[in-house]
């Protein structure tokens, strides 16, 4: 159970980004968040993993509060939460195998790794993990070789080694075509039905969190302005959360 | 546009912004001006037939490097020269010969300054031959014919010549008996490299090793530091401020423990291992595999708070321990291979690895008092860390005053040992008394006149006015009370009043004044911001390290060189340490802009995952960095090469050194061979490093 209470995250700068939001998100459940660019998605996201340190409120997590959580601590809350990108976020000139097997850092010993060493149950396990988004064939290419689609799936496989119970996906398809887009959020499904991993996705089409979410936030200016099925957005609270002039896109 | 209201105002804005351009042309024309004028430029100097001539000779020679040179077989023959023309007499008969060279001298007698003409037979034909004029002192003075200006002449087709050459004015010579000697010279067997390209190719070995060897040595620091000289790591490095605090307190007592304790622990491996390898590595392999195999098990048994904490404190003592013992291990070890007898390539390894052990030997101490230092600041902040988060905000301020000032004492006591070295250092202690103070006014405006976390546009802008007061006031109080003027402008060193001795070691007046404003100082700061204030130890590294890499990179090489030729003297050494510190200096700015431009998103990632700050450098940092260090590094050795060309000129060897002594003894056909060396090798490696730099970037 994830719960956060009255979380407001102001930048330096002075912009605020969340509002006072209060959500209360079961184990397996799959959330879709929508809102326009700049509506605090991200920052929603990242203050659950404290990427983004939040200005007030708390974050409880299975009862235990992330906020207040010291570095040593927080890192062991981060390797069970794992973390999808818009951008992917690999490391471009490593091989594949190593940008999942860097997935596993918080778990094995920190020395060993400095040398790039990973023990040989390590390497299966990352090949296991490449095996179930179908690109284990691609394991010893460049991650720069890899077309966007792939790329991503290469990022659902570094979330599995950290063996997590909750993944957090920022925009994960909003670099991609509309096929790939389905297929990325396709494995998205599959964690979070076969493995029961609680799944916070943030999407920019509403086509896409009714198709796959069971729940829906919606985000307007940092404040929470919907919560609900994916089928209770009809045509009026469209338009309150995207603004007047918006039109509904179909992705297929 | 279209309304006349707005088409004067326009027009007039167009003429003043007209007007500024001329201004700026005028400005920047004088400046100019001013220029030409500070150079001393005039071209009327360039016209003078003297210096024309002199320029050319010198370009011509140098144009002309004996880079080659033949043996010649020499042919030899004299006649004697009567000085002043005795009345009796009478000039002696010449015997031609058919096949010998002769020569024939009109006249035969006569005073200094006396034009006379030789003329010679039976030499080799189209060859080269000189005239020499041998006194009763029997010293050769080549004679330059008036002909061709020069020492050598080439004689006729068949053999002969004639030249005129002037009677030598040598004092006191009159009714003297001179000998003319004509010497022909004919190339004999192939060309071969001069001696002096022997030399300027060994010149010029040292010369490309000079620059690899500097150029090598500044990879790892320069890197190293390139990470705390780069913004986007090292801005979102913060630390509590009471964590920050107890590991500081605790360095100067940890270099203590670590240099003057631990480090036995080296020296005797050293010197048993230099004896004795085999124990030396047997107890080095004990403790690693101690090391090693109790590493999971504490893991293991870690489960509550006070195991964590216990393991870490004994994971953090053997990693201190077992790193110390490895240096004296690995010291022993070059010492032992030192000792062994090489010649050739291996005699080169051998004393290499011989003076890595010297240097390893030289360094243990104070490497060991630095391992002691952080191993003991990484201990206290485990003991301390839960406690501090615990404590109570009251509480906290009173930890931070008490915290703050042992932190500050410690801390003004170094600068200020550091400060009493040289009169300009000096300034160092009131300036970091204003960084101790710049924080005090804004955090006394935000906490009992406006209590807004957030400062935006003009709060912001009188914040730092405010910590710029602050800083002032300490500046001038710290400068007054130490008395810096003093050193400043007398160049008068603070005096060295022992006020106590403490456990052998003397405390100066100077450092203990400067640690009581130390205290002073840091208790008001710490007592505000409380030990839970998150401090940007990262910003602070960032900044020092990016002023030390400016200050460094600013002082050329050359000038670097002159101090390390006082200290290691006259030699390759010297430069190779001269090139090697304004590498690193400017490799660490080079390597941090790279980081400065890598893609954020995978640091982004691997935090996300749980990863540790280092684990997070070396999987999405170094990746990302590799291709361009690699190419930086070939760009800089590149640099290096030209540098240490010149290097010699400071007496830091390298083909520079000889090429200066070639130019100051005026053998411009010896510079020429070093010059085109030079050009040759540097070309060489242009091409060669832009090549390489091309298929990384």
């Amino acid at each position: 159970m994830l719960k956060i209470e009255n979380l407001t995250k102001v930048y330096e700068n002075g912009f605020v980004a969340l509002k006072n939001i209060n959500l209360e998100i079961p184990d397996g459940q799959f959330v879709s968040i929508i809102g326009l660019s700049g509506s605090g998605k991200s920052t929603l996201l990242r203050c659950i993993n404290r990427l983004i340190d939040p200005t007030e409120g708390r974050i409880l997590w299975n009862g235990v509060d992330i906020t207040a959580a010291s570095d040593d601590e927080i890192r062991q809350i981060r390797r069970r939460i794992g973390m999808i990108f818009q951008q992917f976020n690999l490391v471009k000139r490593s091989s594949v195998i190593t940008n999942v097997l860097a997935g596993r850092l918080g778990y094995i010993n920190p020395m060993f790794s400095l040398i790039n060493y990973f023990p040989k149950s390590e390497k299966e396990r990352a090949l296991a993990a490449l095996n179930r988004v179908g690109i284990a064939e691609k394991a010893y290419n460049r991650a720069s070789a890899l077309s966007g689609g792939q790329q991503q799936r290469v990022g659902i496989a570094r979330t599995l080694m950290q063996n997590p119970e909750m993944i957090l996906a920022d925009e994960p398809v909003a670099s991609l075509d509309p096929a790939t887009s389905h297929s990325v959020m396709k494995y998205l499904q599959l964690l979070n039905k076969e493995d029961g991993l609680t799944v916070l996705c943030s999407l920019h089409f509403l086509s896409l969190a009714r198709a796959y979410a069971d729940r829906v936030i919606a985000l307007k200016d940092g404040v929470l302005e919907f919560d609900g099925l994916p089928s209770e957005i009809d045509n009026e609270r469209f338009k309150m959360i995207y603004g007047e002039d918006a039109v509904e896109v179909e992705i297929h | 546009m279209n309304t006349p209201a707005e088409k004067p105002q326009s027009r007039s804005q167009a003429a003043l912004r007209r007007l500024l351009i001329l201004v700026g042309l005028a400005v920047v024309l004088v400046i100019f001006a001013y220029g030409w004028d500070v150079t001393d430029i005039d071209f009327t100097v360039t016209q003078q037939p003297q210096r024309q001539q002199n320029v050319v000779n010198a370009l011509s020679e140098l144009l002309s490097p004996n880079v080659f040179t033949q043996e010649y077989t020499i042919q030899n023959t004299t006649t004697s020269f009567v000085m002043d023309c005795p009345a009796d007499f009478t000039a002696p008969a010449v015997v031609p010969s058919e096949d010998a060279p002769y020569i024939e001298i009109t006249p035969a007698c006569g005073a200094s300054g006396d034009l006379v003409t030789v003329t010679g037979y039976n030499f080799y034909p189209n060859a080269l031959a000189r005239i020499n004029w041998i006194a009763t002192d029997g010293e050769r003075r080549i004679r330059q014919t008036l002909e061709t200006n020069d020492d050598n002449f080439v004689t006729r087709g068949d053999g002969t010549f004639t030249v005129q050459i002037e009677v030598p004015r040598i004092r006191g010579t009159a009714g003297e008996t001179h000998t003319i000697e004509a010497q022909g010279s004919f190339p004999d067997g192939a060309p071969h490299l001069s001696e002096t390209t022997t030399i300027v190719a060994e010149k010029m070995v040292e010369t490309i090793f000079l620059a690899l060897i500097a150029t090598t040595i500044s990879i790892v620091p320069s890197a190293f530091l390139s990470f705390f000289a780069a913004h986007n790591l090292m801005r979102p490095v913060r630390i509590p401020l009471g964590n920050l605090l107890v590991s500081f307190t605790l360095l100067p007592i940890g270099f203590y423990v670590g240099a003057s304790i631990l480090s036995n622990i080296a020296a005797f491996l050293m010197r048993i291992g230099s004896e004795n390898t085999a124990a030396a590595a047997v107890t080095g392999l004990v403790m690693l595999f101690g090391a090693v195999a109790s590493t999971p098990r504490l893991r293991h048994a870690a489960n509550g708070q006070e195991h964590s904490q216990l393991r870490s404190i004994i994971m953090t003592s053997m990693v201190v321990v077992v790193s110390i013992a490895l240096i004296g291990l690995v010291g022993a070890l070059a010492l032992m291979i030192n000792r062994l007898q090489a010649d050739g390539i291996l005699g080169y390894i051998v004393r290499f690895i011989g003076s890595l052990g010297e240097i390893i030997q030289l360094i243990v101490v104070p490497l060991s008092g630095i391992i002691g230092a952080f191993g003991l600041a990484s201990i206290g902040t485990t003991l301390t860390r839960g406690a501090l988060r615990e404590v109570s905000i009251p509480t906290s301020h009173i930890l931070g005053a008490v915290l703050g000032a042992l932190a500050g004492a410690v801390l003004m006591g170094i600068v200020a040992t550091i400060g009493m070295s040289a009169a300009w250092l000096g300034l160092l202690t009131p300036l970091t008394a204003a960084a101790l103070a710049s924080p005090v006014l804004p955090q006394l405006y935000r906490r009992f006149i406006k209590n807004n976390p957030r400062p935006m546009g003009t709060e912001r802008f009188l914040l730092s006015v405010l910590s710029w007061i602050g800083a002032l006031i300490a500046f001038i109080t710290a400068y007054n009370v130490l008395d810096v003027s003093q050193a400043l402008v007398e160049g008068v060193l603070p005096p060295r009043l022992v006020v106590a001795s403490i456990a052998g070691f003397d405390v100066y007046l100077y450092v203990a004044e400067a640690m009581l404003i130390g205290a002073a100082l840091a208790l008001i700061t710490g007592a505000l911001q409380g030990t839970r204030a998150n401090f940007g130890i990262g910003s602070v590294l960032y900044n020092i390290t990016r002023t030390i890499l400016n200050a460094l990179r600013s002082i050329e090489p050359l000038i670097m060189g002159l101090v390390f030729v006082i200290w290691v003297g006259i030699g390759p050494f010297a430069g190779v340490l001269a090139l090697a510190l304004h590498s690193i200096a400017s490799l660490g700015k080079l390597y941090s802009e790279q980081i400065e431009t890598i893609d954020s998103g995978p640091i982004e990632a691997l935090q996300s995952t749980g990863a540790n700050r280092l684990q997070t450098i070396v999987y999405a940092v170094v990746p990302q960095i590799i291709p361009s260090y690699i190419a930086f590094t070939m760009y800089r050795w590149d640099i290096n090469v030209r540098m240490s060309t010149i290097i010699g000129f400071v007496g830091g060897g390298g083909i520079g050194f000889l090429l200066q002594q070639q130019i100051n003894l005026l053998r411009y056909r010896d510079a020429g061979v070093a010059v085109l060396a030079i050009a040759i090798v540097v070309s060489i490696l242009d091409y060669a490093s832009a090549a390489i730099r091309e298929r990384y970037i």
